[in-house]
């Protein structure tokens, strides 16, 4: 273990030396290059440089995180607002100066957490906070309009006290500021946390009920890039010395959504480029063929969404692996080594149920959509070390009542209790940390990131996350390490899930969900589309569950042979109703339950 | 008094004839037209032609929407149809498209303002109030459309089709329903509307390029609002069209800019499907 901890520290320590190395080298380039370009250019790149960090907020908040936002250049306005309006309002100096920024930065932040409180709960449309992160570009430009002499209305403030450095250093600072938020952003990035990002872009309902608690993740990523884009607009305000409402417009918005999406999402040096490369092109431009570059932009910007939707980031990429150097495949397995992934037991935890509560009581649970009663007047309860299957003819409600145990949400009438603890009102995310493990009837994994990745991630909730580091060791409770040994798993930890057969995509998507160590297990048809022998290896796992490590299973299955075989205990449902509660044997030589299943015939008979 | 009432009702008619063409292209397609404030622009400018060269400026609409069709076809077949997986990414490529389009007309009639002839002058009678002619008539437009795309929806063959595409695509095309047509017919359709409404608001207002683009946040939340169904929409633009009136001439015409932002992000908060969404 020790030798696997050296590894991984070497491992990030390299990692840090690349980006330092790749950063210092960014950082001599600024120092001299304002000594070799002509003061147009300079002045046009200082100003570029600003955009480009707005454009690194984009790509964290859209091209990594998924999240469409339109609003990134109102915390930008903010910013550049709140050094204007300081220096002619106020007063002129360092002090002043830094407490301007500090302004900018708190009331960005403050802005980006309202907004982000309002538009990432769980549930919430993605279309949702696009709508939020729309009107709240437009609400900032007719408050500046509103703020009449105060803000300058819509011809904004110019001529504000301010440090006319020369350009050089300008460029220093803006330069300086770019490569820091850059090296910062690429190794947050590749980080645990950043791998985190990915998985809530690719399948943000499956995060949630792995315990990540998705919309405050969010949120705390929406607050960091608003303030960012207000260090980038203070910045700015301050080198031009103008500011006007259009720095905080929507129309800003979308055009740094053109230099990420030219660029590449999900790449940071992408949209770099793609924030400068524009901007600096239109300026040299603006004077002679003002429309027809704002055209060929929109048609650029059309071409790529349809045909290339990673950006010209993603033309260099793959002409690299095309035509680059040959040694280019004994890289890609020595980055391959460099990433794979240690497994190690876990510390064995004291279980939640430990303290003589039931694994998990329900008491008159009931669901409603409208006037449709889909569940109701439920009760049953779960002992540790019992395997229940919930059985009934479809459409009897078996899924929804998967749901209303692990989403507090869901039901409509009584109560959940798990390890004594009512669920109350509580998020999927939140039900997971009182111990409620949950599977799909389709099995729902993330599809580019490697079997290795999701594993640690199903780990958030206990072992949490690095900002800036990516740890190459992940513990996990036994029996997930069983199912991966019995699933050849943990020989593909680098594999992408996606090119995972059906059968190990769900023997992985079990091992995730152990890893999050429920007291209960609620599995919704496990065995769909699995062939014989996989079925029997499945019931055997479920059955060392129950047997050796004490879990409460609640099986949801149509193959009446396979429940027999495994079940402690059945449940019936038929039409909502709980028709029956009993021992295998009860259930199977009830008469009850054959006429439920082969409908009025046996009834008749 | 009468006159509140009559700029609230007014209002939302235009309100509901401006967002109509992006519903009909939301609710068939499930795709966030953002080519739609470009359209209305488009519209906007085939009126300026028509009178420009001397016809009667009661051909505007009926030819801006002609126009608003074949560019509707257009557009669905090289920009829209490679984007049917990626809903979100359709935002940004019509969005891109509009820009496409702005900056044409500017190449083609500069970036000054315009002027179309209306087709009717004036002020009418009403509650011994005089109003603007213009704008009574589009409330009797805007009934004429609702009841329009009702029917059309609920008594055609095409609207059989377009309800069976929106329901269950899959299930549709299973039973012979050619989608691929159904959604070329409602991109044109809902272009062809978006270019009749921009034409039908040029009375009002100046034409210009950008003219196209306050209307097209105001529509997007309208039609979010409304449940993205007819009498949805019909509400939401009494709502929201009634809210930016009453607090323009009471509060501040710059707040009454938002208000309908503001209200719709409110709203959706609360409910997320929209009044009339299930």
């Amino acid at each position: 273990m020790a030798d696997s901890y050296a590894s991984s520290t070497a491992r990030n320590r390299r990692r840090f030396w690349l980006v330092g190395l790749v950063g210092l080298i960014a950082l001599t380039t600024v120092m001299i290059a304002p000594y070799f370009l002509d003061r147009y250019l300079v002045n046009v790149l200082i100003r570029a440089l600003f955009l480009a960090v707005l454009a690194i907020t984009v790509d964290l908040v859209w091209g990594f995180a998924g999240i469409l936002t339109f609003g990134q250049s109102a915390f930008f306005g903010i910013g550049a607002y709140a050094c204007a309006l300081v220096a002619t309002h106020y007063g002129f100096g360092p002090y002043w100066f830094f407490g301007a920024f500090l302004i900018g930065l708190a009331a960005a932040a403050l802005t980006a957490w309202l907004v982000g409180v309002l538009s990432f709960y769980h549930g919430a449309s993605p279309l949702y906070s696009s709508i939020i992160t729309l009107a709240l570009p437009i609400v900032l430009v007719q408050i500046i309009f509103a703020g009449g002499r105060f803000t300058g209305s819509s011809s904004g403030i110019s001529g504000f006290p301010t440090y006319y450095w020369a350009v050089e250093t300008w460029f220093v600072i803006a330069g300086v500021m770019l490569v820091v938020i850059g090296c910062f952003a690429w190794l947050f990035v590749r980080s645990d946390l950043g791998r985190i990002l990915v998985a809530i872009r690719e399948n943000e309902d499956r995060c949630a009920y792995l315990g990540i608690p998705v919309s405050r993740i969010k949120i705390a990523l929406f607050t960091a890039c608003g303030s960012i884009g207000a260090a980038a607009g203070f910045g700015y305000a301050a080198f031009t010395n103008v500011v006007a409402p259009e720095l905080g417009g929507f129309l800003l918005g979308t055009e740094s959504l053109i230099w990420v999406a030219l660029g590449g999402r999900g790449t940071l040096i992408g949209p770099i480029f793609g924030a400068i490369g524009i901007d600096v092109t239109s300026s040299y431009l603006s004077g002679t063929l003002p429309f027809l570059w704002k055209f060929i932009v929109g048609v650029l910007f059309v071409i790529v969404i349809v045909l290339l939707p990673n950006g010209f980031a993603s033309l260099v990429t793959g002409a690299w692996r095309k035509f680059g150097p040959k040694r280019r495949s004994a890289d890609a397995n020595d980055e391959r080594a460099s990433h794979s992934i240690l497994l190690r037991p876990a510390p064995t935890v004291t279980r939640l149920g430990s303290n003589g509560e039931k694994p998990i009581i329900i008491e008159g649970l009931g669901c409603r959509y409208g006037s449709l009663s889909v569940l109701g007047d439920l009760s049953f309860e779960g002992r540790p070390g019992e395997l229940l299957s919930i059985v009934g003819p479809n459409g009897a409600g078996k899924t929804t009542l998967m749901r209303c145990i692990s989403n507090g949400s869901e039901r409509t009438a009584g109560t959940v209790r798990i390890a004594g603890n009512e669920i109350a009102k509580r998020s999927p995310e939140k039900v997971v940390g009182l111990g409620v493990g949950r599977s799909f009837q389709n099995t729902s994994l993330f599809d580019s990131l490697t079997v290795g990745d999701c594993l640690r991630l199903s780990r958030y909730r206990i072992d949490g996350a690095r900002l800036l580091r990516r740890t190459h060791h992940v513990a996990l409770p036994k029996p997930a390490l069983g199912i991966l040994e019995a699933t050849g798993l943990d020989k593909h930890l680098d594999q992408e899930t996606r090119y995972l057969s059906h059968g190990q995509k769900r023997g992985l998507e079990l091992a995730m969900v152990l890893a999050t160590e429920p007291s209960v297990l609620l599995l919704d048809e496990p065995t769909a589309g699995l062939t014989k022998t996989e079925r029997t290896a499945i019931g055997d796992v479920l059955l060392s569950l129950t047997n050796s490590y004490g879990l409460c299973v609640i099986l949801i299955e149509h193959d009446l042979d396979f429940v027999r075989q495994i079940s402690d205990r059945i449940v019936v449902l038929h039409e909502g109703r709980m028709v029956l509660d009993g021992s295998v044997e009860e259930v199977v030589s009830s008469d009850l339950v054959k006429s439920v299943y082969s409908g009025h015939a046996a009834e008749v008979a | 008094m009468t006159a509140l009432f009559l700029d609230i009702v007014t209002t939302s008619a235009i309100l509901f004839i401006v967002a109509a063409g992006l519903m009909i292209i939301l609710g068939v397609m499930k795709l966030i037209n953002f080519a739609h404030g470009a359209f209305l622009t488009v519209g906007g400018y085939s009126a300026y032609i028509v009178t420009d060269y001397g016809f009667s400026p009661w051909l505007t609409v009926p030819f801006a929407a002609f126009v608003g069709f074949v560019l509707g076809i257009a557009v669905e077949r090289l920009v829209v149809r490679p984007l049917y997986s990626r809903p979100l990414d359709a935002i940004l490529a019509t969005w891109g498209l509009g820009i496409v389009i702005t900056q044409i007309i500017v190449f083609a009639f500069g970036r000054g303002v315009q002027f179309a002839e209306s087709p009717m002058s004036g002020t009418l009678e009403i509650f011994a109030v005089g109003y603007s002619a213009w704008r009574l008539t589009l409330v009797l437009v805007a009934v004429l459309l609702g009841v329009g795309l009702t029917a059309l929806l609920y008594l055609t063959r095409f609207g059989l089709n377009a309800r069976a595409v929106i329901m269950n695509e899959d299930l549709a095309r299973g039973l012979g329903i050619d989608s691929v047509k159904v959604r070329v017919s409602t991109f044109g359709l809902g272009a062809a509307l978006a270019c009749g409404a921009g034409a039908l608001i040029t009375p009002l207002l100046s034409i210009d390029p950008n003219m196209g683009l306050p209307w097209l946040v105001n529509s997007f939340m309208l039609v979010l609002v409304s449940g993205v169904a007819i009498p949805g929409l019909a509400l939401a633009s009494l709502l929201l069209g009634g809210a930016q009136v009453v607090v323009s001439t009471f509060v501040s015409p710059i707040l009454g800019g938002v208000t309908i932002v503001v209200f719709a992000a409110i709203l959706l908060r609360i409910r997320p499907k929209g009044l009339f969404g299930g």
